[in-house]
């Protein structure tokens, strides 16, 4: 996936093309999914609009990004907090949303990891639930920011004043766009300032164990490590 | 803060002992608990830059760039009060906001006689579920009194708010413009009064969007239905940051013991806050642990209602000295929030909840927080996360033992529950979401 680099050879890197820090701005919608046993949410799973399939995956992530663990997606979060279903809870909270590049993709992981729960034990289908999950969906924005980075330390202080949505937006939301099992900033590090280890390094960091705060301190880490 | 310590003291007159219980020593400090029997002045609208110390200052840039996509376009919202209650209150922070962000908003408030007002005000109780028979009388009084408001109105805005079922007939002002009208549902629409529902939702399939505050309060529409979290100003005198003296201060005046753990609830004197449950909790939880009770609420002296509560509350306290019961009037918002900040512990133990803004109050100055399982409650309180959900008195019981004792889990409840609050539920965040709204209505509905 990373091609060959265009690469400056000494540490003082400069960009080829300058970083434009975005950000993205969600407005939550109520759709008319909603389940109140695991059965209805596989049905609803199926039918509801791709928008909330990514609300309750991606951007719930954004949502939560301060808790640093025991939160993953909104499925999972209710298949322990509202059905009881630890061990259903556990499968969809595997779902990493970092290996998948479309939300239909990422759909099909979700139905399948139901599935194949409620063949192992059918009659939790129509258990009922202790409250309803109601799918919901995101209607997204995307703002420029006044940051960019045309050497590579307007680019670190940038990453250091964007806000968290900024950062959600360019490292987690990106692979949705780019259809890339990486991000922007790799992305630009790979093929505009050369960094490519680095760039690979950034898509190690674990989003589920850190908060974003965490991430953007370690993105940042790893930047200026490359440069030194 | 010495001004306002000062202002407090020059403004503040003995009020009866609220507890109504002077039965031993610690309790004489409370005898006579000092509250303000005049509303203050209100403090000024803060700004817009005012919030960059809280949220940050790339947040504030972000309204500031969604903005500049709306220059020119105009606002108009319509409610159905200036003054009082929580509409008017968000209102009267949002609109100077918008203004600052060059969204021009016009507000304008609906006028009515005694009998439209006792017709709306049982339309709101029946959309709650209330038994009520909704007559050809009831029926005309309410469109009557819309169409003298639609008469009395301009509409030359780009976008029309309507807030509430009040002015929601005002919809058949759209037809000749292009506006775009929307309707925001401040209440509870889960279990309407289906003749009430009924009449009033011809009138809302006409909007071309609705806002609730809780997907659990929402309809089945066929418009977009766009979901707007309650929110609260950081910076106003509920929440702002106070100094610690001063929380000194109130909590001597009511004889609270800082030195020893304080559970405190904060709301009215009302069945639905199960404030005799909530002592009852306490009373289990301290056999194991000890702490104190504060029930901070007001309601007592203007609702009989309340006045009954009150009542089985001090029953159910008997003489204990731990609990401190406070009957305070509705502006002692300096008051609420030092007793919060004072608190080890929050609790709004509800049996029934329409947002929970006193829970946001709560997470917002990093309480741990127990809430009852209801209402817009599991939306702020993401169980073990952001606090704790409970479903009876002996839950609760177990949740305030557990809290005293492992604090470090108290403490990141705390944090957590704050960062949920600056995510979500800030006057901030409110601005966005309308700045948003705004931006996708006037590209026709589409991101």
């Amino acid at each position: 996936m990373m091609a060959a680099s265009a690469t400056p050879t000494t540490l003082q890197r400069t960009p080829a093309k300058p970083f434009y820090f975005n950000t993205s701005a969600h407005l939550l919608r109520i759709t008319k999914y909603k389940a109140n046993s695991l059965s209805e949410l596989l049905d609803a799973l199926r039918e509801c609009p791709e928008d909330s399939v990514f609300q309750h995956t991606f951007r719930t992530l954004q949502e939560h990004h301060f808790i640093r663990e025991g939160f993953s997606n909104d499925f999972a979060h209710w298949a322990l907090a509202q059905c009881n279903e630890p061990g259903l809870a556990e499968a969809l909270a595997s779902v990493d949303v970092r290996e998948f590049t479309s939300v239909s993709t990422l759909r099909e992981r979700i139905i399948q990891i139901l599935e194949n729960y409620l063949k192992s034990v059918p009659n939790m289908g129509t258990h009922p639930a202790d409250e309803t999950f109601y799918f919901c969906a995101s209607d997204i924005v995307v703002l420029p920011t006044s940051f960019e980075g045309r050497t590579m330390g307007e680019f670190t202080e940038g990453l250091r004043r964007v806000s968290v949505h900024s950062i959600h937006h360019h490292f987690i939301e990106a692979r949705l766009r780019l259809k890339l099992m990486s991000n922007d900033f790799s992305q630009w590090l790979h093929e505009d300032v050369g960094l490519t280890e680095a760039a690979r390094k950034l898509n190690r960091i674990d989003i589920y164990t850190s908060t974003l705060e965490d991430v953007r301190q370690q993105i940042i880490r790893i930047v200026e490590r490359a440069l030194t | 803060m010495e001004s306002m310590k000062q202002e407090l003291e020059s403004s503040t007159t003995l009020s009866e002992d609220p507890a109504g219980q002077i039965a031993h020593s610690r309790s004489e400090r409370r005898a006579k608990p000092r509250t303000w029997e005049i509303p203050p002045a209100p403090a000024p609208a803060p700004h817009l830059d005012d919030y960059k110390s809280i949220v940050g200052e790339p947040v504030v840039e972000e309204l500031r760039f969604l903005a500049r996509g709306l220059a020119k376009k105009t606002l108009k919202m319509v409610n159905s009060t200036a003054v009082g209650g929580g509409v008017a209150e968000m209102l009267n922070r949002l609109v100077p906001l918008l203004a600052e962000l060059d969204v021009t908003t016009h507000w304008d408030v609906i006028t009515g006689g005694n009998d439209f007002f006792e017709v709306t005000k049982a339309f709101h109780n029946a959309l709650h579920g209330a038994p009520y028979e909704l007559t050809r009388e009831a029926q005309e009084i309410f469109l009557t009194y819309n169409e003298q408001n639609r008469q009395r109105m301009q509409f030359n805005e780009d976008i029309v708010v309507i807030h509430d079922p009040q002015p929601a007939a005002m919809i058949g002002a759209r037809k000749d413009t292009s506006a775009q009208w929307v309707w925001r549902c401040h209440i509870d629409l889960s279990n309407p009064h289906p003749q009430v529902w009924g009449f009033l939702r011809p009138f809302i399939e006409q909007y071309n969007a609705a806002i609730f505050s809780s997907q659990t309060f929402a309809r089945q529409l066929p418009i977009p239905q766009y979901l707007f979290y309650p929110c609260i100003d950081p910076l106003s005198e509920k929440n702002k940051k106070l100094d610690d003296s001063f929380v000194q201060k109130v909590c001597d005046e009511f004889g609270i013991d800082r030195s020893r753990p304080i559970v405190t609830q904060v709301s009215r004197f009302d069945r639905l806050k199960d404030p005799v449950g909530v002592v009852q909790a306490f009373k289990l939880a301290r056999k194991y642990a000890d702490c104190q009770l504060v029930l901070a609420g007001g309601g007592a002296s203007d609702d009989p209602e309340g006045a009954i509560v009150l009542k089985e509350v001090k029953e159910a306290v008997g003489n204990d000295p731990d609990v401190i019961i406070l009957d305070l009037p509705p502006w002692c918002a300096l008051e609420i929030n030092a007793l919060q900040s004072a608190s080890t512990i929050v609790v709004q133990k509800s049996l029934r909840e329409g947002f929970g803004l006193t829970v946001t109050e709560a997470l917002w100055k990093g309480k741990p927080t127990i809430g009852g399982a209801v209402g817009g409650i599991p939306n702020q309180i993401i169980h073990k996360l952001t606090g704790m959900l409970v479903h009876s008195i002996e839950g609760c019981a177990y949740q305030i033992r557990y809290l005293l004792t492992h604090p470090e889990f108290a403490t990141q409840l705390g944090r957590n529950g704050r960062e949920h609050v600056k995510e979500n539920f800030l006057m901030t965040t409110n601005v966005r979401r309308w700045l948003l709204l705004l931006q996708i209505l006037l590209r026709g509905g589409k991101a």
